[in-house]
């Protein structure tokens, strides 16, 4: 008959159980904070840079074959990547909300609008749309949303500042948890400590032992709640790609890149590391109670 | 080139010099002993319940610090060692704890090799060992039971094999034949004084048993209220 080295720590008990489902919740939420974080953050960078590279033109007195013109040459431009004159259907459909749904009275001078998707990382293109105005003699103007996106960029940059703090709060929080459930945890093992210490064991090798053991356990849970998150994240991505226009685009962006992942493999380390120093330093400092 | 090693044969096992300990809660408990347990000696520790045997057996198996006074194992001044020195020390210690203190997720085999794993060994090199023991303390039929399956005296004697297996220079038990029937502690206390001619080993027992006492006429310390009654006296028990 021979034997193997079972484990000096009993396999597990309801304690542990316990400690695995907050662990795991806990991770649950710090990975689905963080990564819906980073969502908000890419939906905030799209869409400050959309609402940046908007131009409107307003164009009176000019027709339709002049205003093409005017977009043929704006689009053109180095630094614009669409420019088109809007239909007459469209310009209706704007102007709906304040002349009400019977259409527009016929004869009734409508401006030609055009609109410019600018690349604002080039450069803004507004002078020289102004200028190619100028010179075909429409009487126009070029209305950016510079302005407006300074105040959009202002206002998400509220929103990440709270989405980070509160990213940074629920972690903190998860590891004093995790600390906290340990050591108690621990203290019921603290019979299993005794007889150790007093079998000769050295303050490092039972310290070790616990260590491996919170270790591997909030590891595992910690994994657990990492990959429950991204489940739901898969989920909201799936459910919420059908989703069009504004509402889709005020949305998180969560898609799943290089960064969520590294956030989903972080977040069980840290939770691992947690355990295994608040393990570590209970140890130690019952021992250190003793002889 | 010789260095030079102090011959330390002469020093006693134990050696207390006005030790005193006080519990936080219960106060002083034990009041300047004064005791020496010579190599090789094999003595009783005795006393009525509360007299403070096992908080003595504690202080000398390294569970607690006296509160005053300096106690001596083989020679070293125990509050002078580094944590590391102590465990090394403890590992040349055997002990039966009062409540035997086994570990109830192991199996009686593993615990009576707790010691030897504890010092880094392998089951390969203890397994026959272990199992020899616990044939000799009657359990050769228990080897791989579950600890909370064995009765009170088994789980004793599986105690005592612990306290044994690693051949310790200085064996402290604790009312070791408290929970076996008088064949089984006669046996028992038989092995000890064995041990104790055989191999040297320096024993101290705590017990009650005033019959087994008179029995194997050996020294006996007796302590009364924390005090050191009456120091060595052959086999007269009351
Ligand atoms: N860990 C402890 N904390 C506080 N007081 C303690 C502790 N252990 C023992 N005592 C107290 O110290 C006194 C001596 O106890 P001890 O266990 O040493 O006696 P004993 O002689 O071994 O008794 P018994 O024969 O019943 O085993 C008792 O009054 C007990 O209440
Ligand atoms: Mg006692």
């Amino acid at each position: 008959m021979s034997r193997r080295d079972s484990p000096l720590l009993p396999a597990s008990d309801a304690r542990e159980a316990a400690l695995f489902f907050v662990i795991g919740a806990l991770c649950f939420l710090a990975a689905l904070a963080a990564l819906t974080t980073r969502g908000t953050y890419k939906a905030a960078e799209a869409w400050g840079a959309q609402i940046e590279g908007d131009i409107t033109v307003v164009m009176r007195d000019t027709d339709r074959r002049t205003a093409e013109q005017a977009a043929n040459r704006v689009a053109s431009l180095a630094n614009v990547f669409e420019a088109r004159v809007l239909s007459r259907d469209e310009v209706e459909e704007l102007l709906e909300p304040s002349l009400g749904p019977g259409g527009m009275p016929d004869g009734l001078p409508i401006p030609m609008l055009m609109v410019v998707q600018a690349d604002t990382a080039v450069g803004d293109p507004s002078d020289d749309v102004a200028e190619i105005l100028d010179e075909l003699g429409i009487d126009g103007d070029v209305a950016g949303n510079a302005g407006y996106a300074d105040n959009v960029r202002g206002a998400l940059g509220v929103l990440r500042l709270v989405a980070l703090s509160i990213v940074a709060l629920l972690s903190a929080t998860a590891i004093a948890v995790i600390a906290f459930a340990t050591h108690a945890a621990l203290l019921a093992r603290r019979d299993i400590v005794d007889v150790l210490h007093l079998s000769g064991a050295e303050d490092r090798y039972i310290a070790g032992l616990f260590e491996r053991r919170f270790w591997i356990l909030a590891l595992q849970a910690g994994l657990g709640g990492a990959v429950t998150a991204l489940m739901v994240t898969a989920l909201i991505v799936f459910t919420g790609s059908g989703a069009q226009g504004v509402e889709a685009q005020l949305l998180p962006r969560l898609s799943l890149d290089f960064w969520d992942i590294v956030i989903l493999l972080v977040t069980p380390i840290m939770a691992g590391l947690a355990a295994r120093l608040a393990a570590r330093i209970t140890v130690l400092a019952s021992l250190k109670e003793t002889l | 080139m010789t260095r030079f090693r102090p011959d330390l044969s002469d020093e006693p096992a134990v050696r207390l010099d006005g030790v005193s300990l006080a519990y936080e809660r219960t106060g002083e408990v034990l009041t300047e002993l004064d005791v020496v347990l010579r190599q090789g000696s094999f003595t009783f520790l005795t006393g009525p319940s509360g007299a403070g045997k096992s908080s003595l057996l504690k202080l000398m198996y390294l569970a607690h610090a006296p509160t005053r006074g300096a106690i001596r194992l083989f020679g070293r001044q125990t509050h002078e060692l580094k944590r590391k020195q102590l465990a090394a020390l403890r590992r040349r210690i055997g002990v039966v704890f009062q409540e035997f203190r086994l570990l109830n997720h192991l199996t009686a085999f593993e615990n009576v090799a707790l010691p030897l794993r504890v010092a880094g060994q392998k089951p390969d090199q203890y397994q026959n060992e272990v199992i020899d023991l616990l044939r000799w303390v009657g359990l050769g039929e228990r080897v791989d039971a579950p600890t909370p399956s064995l009765s009170g005296g088994e789980q004793q004697r599986v105690a005592i094999a612990r306290a044994l297996i690693n051949k310790p220079d200085l064996l402290i038990a604790d009312e070791p034949t408290g929970n076996v029937d008088p064949e089984m502690g006669r046996k028992i206390l038989r092995l000890f004084v064995e041990l104790n001619k055989r191999v040297g080993t320096t024993i101290l027992i705590a017990t009650h048993d005033l019959e087994l006492i008179r029995e194997f006429n050996a020294p006996v310390l007796r302590l009364n209220n924390g005090l050191l009654v009456r120091d060595v006296e052959y086999g007269a028990a009351e």
